[in-house]
C-alpha cells in the first residue's frame, strides 16, 4: 500500500512538472453569457447582421461633423503621378491662428505621439525609428526645422500630407482628427518660427560683436 | 647630410600622402552630408524607397551630362524625351522627384562618390545577432522541493514505523500484554488525521479553482501575426497611444486598423534586429511576419498602396471585462493618469501579450483604495469644492492626499450599471 502511494505521488508530481506554462487557452467561465458579452459591443463581429435583416452601419452619414471639430478639409486626394491637388492644398488656410498653452501642451503631447518617432522631438528629422541609419526605418525623415522646403511649406499643403500621406509617409487621418492635425501643424510652425527668431537673434548678437 | 636629406623627403611624401587622404575623406564626408540633407528621404543605395536604388547609378546613365540635369531639374529633363528617363518616371508611379537647382557639379561628384562608397549590406560585418529574448533557462525548484518532502515523507513514516517495533518488542520483554496489533488504515487515529489533510487541500485547490473561474491571468494566445510589443514599444520607443490612439479619448484604448501599421511598414519592408523567439522557444522569422501583414493589407511591394484593400486583422482579445462591468481607458490614463504598465505589466518588454492582472474585482478595489488620485491641477476634480477647501485649510492631510475612493471608486453603481 506504502510503495503504491509513493509512486501515485511521484506520478503526479512528474506529470505536473511535464505540463508546459505557456497559458494559451483562456480557462473555465461560469455564465459564459456574463463573461462574454451578448450585446454586440466594439469589436465584435457584425458581419453577420445583414444576413438578420438588421440595418446597422458601422460609419457616421457622410457629412456628419462631430462636435468641436473643424469643417471638412475640401480638397480630395491626388490620383497617382498627379499633384494638382497637393499644389492646390497650398491655398487652405490653418483655421487655428492661435493656441493657448493649454493647447500647445496638447498639441506638443500629440506631435510627440505621433510624430516624434520619425521626425524627433526637436523637429530636426531624426527620430529614433531613423537614429541617423541605424534605426528600422530605411528613409530619412523629413527635418520640420532648419530644411527651407519645410519652413516655407504652407500650412494646408502640410495638411494634405498628414491627411493623405507623401511619398513613404503614410496617413496619419485615422489617427489625428481633422482638428488635432491642423493643432499638429500649428505647433511645428510655431517651432519653425522659434527656430527662425533664435537664428536672427544669434546672427544679431554676432553682427554687433 | 644625406640621411637629413632623405629624412626630409619622407616627411614631404608622408605630408603629401596624409593630405591626399584627409582629402579624400573630406570629399566622402561631404557626400554623406549632402545624401542625408538631399536625397535620403526618397533614395538609399542598396534599397528602393520612393525612387530607386542608387547603387551603380553611374553606369546606368551613360552620359554624366544627362545625369547632372536629371538630378537637378527632372520634369525639365522629362521633357526632352528620354527614353531611360522616361521609363524611370512611369516605372516609380510618376512621382516627380524634388529640384536641387543649387548643386554644383562638385557636389554631385561627391553625392556619385558617396554612393559608390557604401558597401552592399551583408558585405560588411554585422553586429552580433545576439539571441536576446532566448528562453531563458530559469531554474524551477518547485521539483527539487517536491523531490525533497517526498524523500523526507518517506524517511519520517519509516522512523514512525521502526520505533513502534521497538516499543512493541521492549513491551514484550518485559512481559506487557501488547495491544491487538490494527493496521494503519484501520488506525482510527489516522484516518482522522488523513481526512483533515485532504480537507485542507481539497478546500484550498476548491476555493483556488473557483475564484480562478472567468479569470484568465497569464493567458497568452497565439495572434495571427507574431507582433512584439517588445520590439515596437521597446527598442523602437513608439508611443503605445501611437497605435492606441483612443486610450485617450474613450473606453476602448482601440486596436490600430492595419493602416497605422502601414504607416510604418511601407517603408519597413524587413526585420534585422535581434532574435525573436514564441513563448514555447521557437524561432520567429520577423520579415515573413512583415509579408503576413502585407497580405491583409493587400500591399504589393513596389506598388503604391491602396488602403481599401486591406481586410482587418482578426486579432485574438487577451483582456475581457464581463458584461456588467463598465471600464473606460480614457477616464484612468488620461484624468487618472495612470500608466499603461501599472494593469498591463511590462508591455514593452513582452514579445507576445500575456494578461498581467487577474482583472478580478478584488483587484479593482484594492488599487481604488490605495491611489492617490491627481487632486492638484487636475481640472476633472475642480468639481470637489469640499475636498480643495479641506485640503487648503489642514483638515484633511495633504500627505495622504485624496484616494480614488474618496471620492466615490468604491461605490457600485461606478462600474456596475
Amino acid at each position: 500500500m506504502n510503495k503504491l502511494s509513493v509512486f501515485l505521488l511521484l506520478a503526479a508530481v512528474s506529470v505536473l512538472a511535464a505540463c508546459s506554462d505557456v497559458k494559451r487557452k483562456p480557462g473555465t467561465v461560469y455564465m459564459p453569457d456574463m463573461a462574454y458579452s451578448r450585446a454586440y459591443e466594439s469589436y465584435s463581429d457584425n458581419s453577420n447582421l445583414t444576413a438578420k435583416n438588421i440595418n446597422y452601419t458601422a460609419r457616421p452619414v457622410a457629412g456628419t461633423i462631430s462636435r468641436e471639430e473643424e469643417l471638412p478639409f475640401h480638397i480630395a486626394m491626388d490620383a497617382a503621378g498627379d499633384t494638382t491637388n497637393y499644389t492646390a492644398a497650398k491655398g487652405v488656410i490653418n483655421p487655428i491662428t492661435s493656441m493657448s498653452p493649454v493647447e500647445t501642451k496638447e498639441a506638443e503631447r500629440l506631435y510627440l505621439v505621433n510624430c516624434a518617432v520619425c521626425h524627433g522631438a526637436n523637429l530636426k528629422g531624426n527620430g529614433p525609428l531613423y537614429k541617423d541609419g541605424a534605426g528600422p526605418y530605411p528613409a530619412k525623415p523629413a527635418s520640420l526645422v532648419g530644411d527651407a522646403k519645410y519652413e516655407n511649406m504652407p500650412a494646408g499643403q502640410m495638411f494634405y500630407s498628414v491627411a493623405y500621406g507623401k511619398n513613404l509617409m503614410g496617413s496619419y487621418a485615422s489617427q489625428l482628427s481633422r482638428k488635432q492635425r491642423w493643432m499638429v501643424i500649428k505647433y511645428i510652425k510655431d517651432k519653425q518660427l522659434e527656430g527662425n527668431a533664435a537664428a536672427t537673434a544669434v546672427a544679431d548678437t554676432t553682427a554687433m560683436k | 647630410m644625406l640621411s637629413l636629406k632623405r629624412l626630409t623627403r619622407l616627411g614631404f611624401s608622408i605630408l603629401i600622402f596624409a593630405g591626399f587622404f584627409s582629402g579624400n575623406t573630406v570629399i566622402a564626408q561631404d557626400g554623406k552630408t549632402l545624401f542625408q540633407t538631399n536625397c535620403a528621404s526618397c533614395h538609399q543605395v542598396h534599397k528602393k524607397l520612393t525612387g530607386p536604388a542608387l547603387a551603380g547609378v553611374e553606369d546606368r546613365w551613360p552620359n554624366k551630362k544627362n545625369l547632372y540635369s536629371w538630378i537637378r531639374n527632372s520634369a525639365a529633363f522629362l521633357k526632352t524625351g528620354d527614353a531611360y528617363a522616361n521609363n524611370l518616371y512611369n516605372e516609380y508611379n510618376k512621382v516627380a522627384m524634388n529640384q536641387f537647382t543649387a548643386l554644383t557639379d562638385k557636389e554631385i561628384d561627391a553625392l556619385l562618390g558617396y554612393i559608390k562608397s557604401v558597401p552592399a549590406p551583408g558585405t560588411g560585418p554585422t553586429g552580433g545577432g545576439a539571441a536576446v529574448g532566448a528562453p531563458a533557462e530559469e531554474g524551477d525548484n518547485t521539483l527539487l522541493f517536491g523531490v525533497l518532502t517526498l524523500i523526507l515523507a518517506v524517511v519520517a513514516l519509516t522512523l514512525l514505523q521502526v520505533n513502534s517495533n521497538l516499543r512493541k518488542m521492549a513491551d514484550e520483554k518485559e512481559g506487557i500484554n501488547p495491544e491487538k496489533p490494527v493496521s494503519f488504515f484501520r488506525n482510527k487515529r489516522n484516518i482522522a488525521f488523513l481526512a483533515v489533510i485532504l480537507f485542507l487541500v481539497g478546500g484550498y485547490f476548491t476555493t483556488q479553482g473557483a475564484m480562478n473561474l472567468g479569470r484568465s491571468t497569464d493567458y497568452q494566445p497565439v495572434q495571427p501575426i507574431y507582433y512584439s510589443h517588445k520590439v515596437h514599444a521597446g527598442v523602437n520607443q513608439i508611443n503605445c497611444q501611437y497605435c492606441h490612439t483612443g486610450v485617450y479619448q474613450g473606453k476602448q484604448a482601440t486596436i490600430p486598423s492595419v493602416n497605422i501599421c502601414m504607416n510604418c511598414h511601407l517603408a519597413i519592408n524587413e526585420y534585422k534586429g535581434e532574435k525573436m523567439y514564441t513563448e514555447d522557444g521557437k524561432e520567429v522569422d520577423g520579415t515573413a511576419e512583415i509579408k503576413k501583414l502585407y497580405k491583409y493589407a493587400g500591399f504589393v511591394e513596389g506598388k503604391p498602396w491602396d488602403a481599401n484593400n486591406a481586410k482587418p486583422i482578426e486579432w485574438v482579445r487577451i483582456h475581457n471585462l464581463p458584461d456588467h462591468v463598465y471600464f473606460n481607458h480614457a477616464q484612468h490614463v488620461k484624468a487618472g493618469q495612470v500608466q499603461c504598465q501599472t494593469c498591463h505589466g511590462e508591455i514593452q518588454k513582452m514579445g507576445e501579450v500575456k494578461q498581467f492582472s487577474n482583472l478580478s474585482m478584488g483587484w479593482c478595489v484594492n488599487c481604488h483604495r490605495e491611489t492617490k488620485v491627481q487632486f492638484k491641477d487636475n481640472g476633472f476634480y475642480s468639481i470637489y469644492e469640499k475636498y480643495h477647501q479641506d485640503l487648503k485649510s489642514g483638515k484633511m492631510d495633504s500627505t495622504k492626499g485624496v484616494t480614488v475612493e474618496k471620492i466615490g471608486g468604491t461605490e457600485c453603481q461606478k462600474c456596475h450599471y
